[in-house]
């Protein structure tokens, strides 16, 4: 899969390690805005209300 | 090794091994992934979560903050907030104090006094319990510290006017999610009978994981009237 992805970049390998550390970035930020803050109410980390199991509901 | 016609055969069985090996490396980097994206998760949860709200929090409690100097709403404000919570115990600084507990609220790293199943008193009623709820880990972790607690340990709410100085008297280190009673306005479980002023502080225990809820339960001691230099009471310095 990396391997195949690495084949598929263009330019050198310079060229190629900076595209990959920006696809990184990416990833990373689209990871940290917007997937983990809507997984991490649906995990069971972080409820911390005595609440009859309401937690998380909007109210 | 020379070329002969044992080669031939051999082919098919060479692509065969290559294409179990591509798909064995293939899982190979699937299992990295989902190892980094948990590890991500990891640094996301217990960091940067708390970099936002830490960032959130100050923001918002410099408002309250701007508003009581400049003779705002203050006390009565509930939307921005009623006040700090000092704990010197949990050496965790000055804790702001909102309306509500739900997830929105508490992310922004404040501690939010209930408003349901059983609603919060207000540190100025004249009884009454006042019962906060904020995190264990991550968004702020205002209350990580909160088994450091011990009996006669002072719990401060400082509000526009008046300082309320509390005393531990009750730890509960686990209880279930379902026990509302923690927060009832008389808290029995804490060995109260008659009405007076408590104050309770809820989060999720062990830490990490919410599986069950750690209770802290404190009683009115004194208060003291704010002066103009906002001199902290005894107990915080």
């Amino acid at each position: 899969m990396y391997g195949w992805i690495w084949r598929h970049l263009p330019g050198n390998a310079w060229v190629r390690a900076l595209i990959s550390l920006v696809l990184v970035l990416a990833i990373v930020y689209v990871l940290f805005q917007y997937v983990f803050p809507w997984a991490e109410p649906l995990l069971p980390f972080n409820d911390v209300t005595v609440d009859n199991g309401m937690a998380g509901t909007a109210r | 090794m020379a070329r002969t016609e044992h080669d031939e055969p051999r082919r098919p069985a060479r692509r065969g091994r290559g294409r179990i090996a591509a798909t064995v490396s293939f899982i190979g980097e699937l299992l990295i992934t989902v190892g980094l994206l948990l590890a991500l998760f990891v640094v996301y949860s217990l960091w940067w979560t708390n970099v936002l709200a830490d960032r959130e929090a100050s923001r918002q409690g410099h408002h309250v903050r701007d508003n009581w100097a400049n003779g705002g709403p203050g006390a009565l404000n509930t939307k921005d907030g009623i006040g700090f919570l000092h704990v010197p115990a949990m050496k965790n600084g000055e804790v702001l104090v909102k309306k509500g507990t739900d997830t929105g609220t508490l992310n922004e790293g404040v501690a939010g006094f209930y408003t349901s199943p059983v609603k919060s008193a207000m540190p100025w009623d004249k009884k009454g319990n006042v019962t906060l709820a904020a995190h264990r880990d991550g968004h702020g972790a205002k209350f990580h510290n909160i088994d450091k607690l011990k009996d006669g340990d002072a719990v401060v709410f400082e509000t526009r006017d008046v300082w309320y100085v509390y005393k531990v008297y009750a730890e509960l280190r686990e209880t279930s999610k379902y026990n509302v009673e923690v927060i009832d306005q008389v808290p029995k479980e804490s060995g109260k009978k008659q009405p007076g002023r408590y104050l309770t502080l809820t989060t999720c225990t062990p830490v990490y994981t919410s599986d069950y809820r750690y209770v802290v339960w404190a009683q009115l001691e004194r208060t003291q009237k704010v002066d103009a230099k906002r001199t902290p009471p005894a107990e915080l310095r």
